[in-house]
């Protein structure tokens, strides 16, 4: 049964890749188009300066590789250098990462414990009503006056964006945890709750667990610049940097790199996601 | 109403399951729903008791309240001579919707009680090798439930119940999902399995011809509030056959019972 399948799929007039080809024709049709408008508004817009146009654009982004930069390294002390684009990707990730990383952390642990204890949520919930609806940006006062901007403010901004992505995915996930799965594993001799949370509650909500980590990859993007555009050092301060010296294509090329860089993380985290979740 | 206590032909010895005068009330809103009513039966070790209904006459509610998954309002359960306080492993179950660990494979849910540290067991994947084989797996071991049809998942349902060698198997329309002619297979092979472990089976289904097919005895219950109606005793040598006159016949009389003429209780 199978076999012929197989065969039959192989002797249909189109071949199985014929349907992707027209799809990817598809998608390089549309940057082109983009390309296109891009180049043509570039090229009416006087002064040239105000839009640089796409090739322009890529010049400053190979350029961004050309020259290196020594950047100082927080906490260990000692610098490092690198091409130019790559160190302030560098400083970016220096709060960046430890931002994003502990805030999912502190994130998942409270949404699980949250979703999972009646009693704590109900001591917790006006508070967190309060300050979710609070901009991760509007705290870069505090970060301003209690860590300097530098990395640990920016990180801290970070922080409060991953946590609240996190925590969501974390509550959501355990509070639609199926009540049957428990019951079953009652009866299969699950006592302790903090048994049930680790062997049905938190399998049951890791795919909301991994949604929610991979929207806080892509919001801490945004976050990120943000905290830069006050002066941490990163690829958005160097956004802003090049601007004020009207180096727009650079702005551009640093546009280019976070995307480039967001996206690499986007690809891989999903793989690593569509393994985890092998059994969906 | 005949309320009727009778354990037809049994002996007066210890019974497996002891339900005395169980209530049990739901809050459904504002409003406050009877499941069950002073429900007073037995079940002794080793039978396969069915319990027929229609639908709201509280069937679940008595499965979970003798799984130790419900606590009653009045009344209670009593299982080899100790009250139930909680679920345990000698009350295993099988449910409806399957309830499998949808992240673990065949393997890994029929594991999942012997993975406890209250289940002693020596060699556990020879157990689970010999579950699988038990309930006729073979080459999906490594599937996930997902890629398993209804029947499959409800063998694997039962192989997950069965692990950890509970002496009660409590099953709560455990077909209900599953085609007519799966459903006969699994019917025999369930009876094979009780033939061979000797469990006491409470089994739970608003199919009279299924309870008829499995039950030694067939606890009748009735809804609003959920009250036991009658008992029968159905001595027919098994296999049984649904054609046979008197297979028929014990259909027509629990249908009798259910359709509210008094209910004759067995022998």
């Amino acid at each position: 049964m199978s076999v012929q399948t197989e065969s039959g799929t192989r002797t249909r007039d189109e071949p199985w890749y014929r349907a992707d080809l027209r799809r990817y024709g598809r998608g390089v049709g549309g940057l082109a188009a983009f390309l296109a408008v891009w180049w043509t508004g570039a090229a009416i817009t006087q002064p040239s300066y105000l839009l640089p146009g796409p090739i322009e654009s890529l010049r400053a982004f190979i350029d961004l590789f050309a020259t290196p930069t020594e950047i100082p390294l927080p906490l260990l002390g000692g610098s490092l250098t690198l091409p130019t684009g790559l160190a302030h990707l560098t400083q970016t990730l220096f709060h960046y990462v430890p931002g994003l990383l502990l805030g999912a952390v502190c994130g998942i642990s409270l949404g699980l414990t949250m979703g999972w204890s009646g009693r704590l949520d109900d001591w917790l919930r006006p508070l967190i009503r309060l300050l979710r609806p609070i901009p991760p940006l509007a705290w870069i006062v505090f970060a301003i006056v209690w860590f300097g901007i530098h990395h640990t403010g920016a990180a801290f901004i970070v922080f409060i964006g991953a946590f609240w992505i996190n925590f969501y995915g974390a509550y959501g996930g355990v509070e639609g945890v199926d009540g049957e799965l428990t019951d079953a594993a009652a009866t299969l001799g699950v006592e302790r709750d903090l048994s049930m949370l680790k062997l049905v509650a938190l399998p049951s909500a890791a795919p909301q667990v991994l949604t929610g980590f991979r929207t806080s990859i892509g919001r801490c993007w945004m976050i990120v610049v943000g905290a830069e555009l006050f002066g941490a050092p990163g690829v958005g301060y160097e956004i802003i940097n090049a601007s004020n010296n009207l180096a727009m294509d650079t702005s551009v090329a640093y546009m280019l790199l976070i995307s480039l860089t967001f996206l690499c993380m986007d690809v891989g985290f999903r793989l690593f996601e569509r393994r985890l979740l092998a059994w969906r | 109403m005949a309320m009727t206590d009778s354990q037809p032909g049994e002996s007066a010895g210890n019974p497996k399951i002891d339900i005395r005068n169980l209530s049990m009330a739901y809050e459904s809103g504002e409003t406050s729903v009877q499941a069950l009513s002073a429900v007073s039966f037995a079940v002794d070790p080793g039978e396969f008791c069915c319990v027929v209904g229609p639908s709201g006459c509280g069937k679940t509610s008595l499965l979970r309240a003798i799984a130790g998954l419900e606590t009653p309002d009045t009344g209670g359960v009593v299982v080899g001579g100790e009250p139930v306080t909680g679920p345990g492993l000698d009350r295993g179950m099988v449910f409806q919707e399957y309830a499998l660990f949808p992240w673990r494979t065949v393997r890994g849910n029929i594991r999942f009680g012997l993975d406890r540290p209250a289940c002693g067991c020596a060699d556990c994947e020879a157990r689970v090798d010999e579950l699988v084989d038990l309930v006729g797996l073979d080459g999906f071991g490594d599937a996930y439930p997902k890629a398993l049809s209804g029947g499959m998942k409800q063998r694997v349902g039962i192989a997950r119940a069965l692990a950890v060698d509970p002496e009660i198997l409590l099953m709560d329309e455990p077909f209900g999902s599953v085609d007519a002619r799966t459903r006969d297979r699994l019917h025999t092979e369930l009876l094979d399995i009780w033939a061979e472990t000797e469990q006491t089976v409470v089994f739970v289904t608003h199919d009279i011809d299924e309870a008829v097919r499995l039950a030694d005895r067939i606890v009748i219950m009735d809804s609003e509030p959920g009250t036991v109606r009658s008992a029968l005793s159905v001595d027919l040598p098994r296999p049984r056959d649904r054609t046979d006159a008197t297979f028929v016949d014990h259909v027509a009389r629990i249908r009798e019972v259910l359709a509210g003429r008094q209910g004759r209780t067995a022998e």
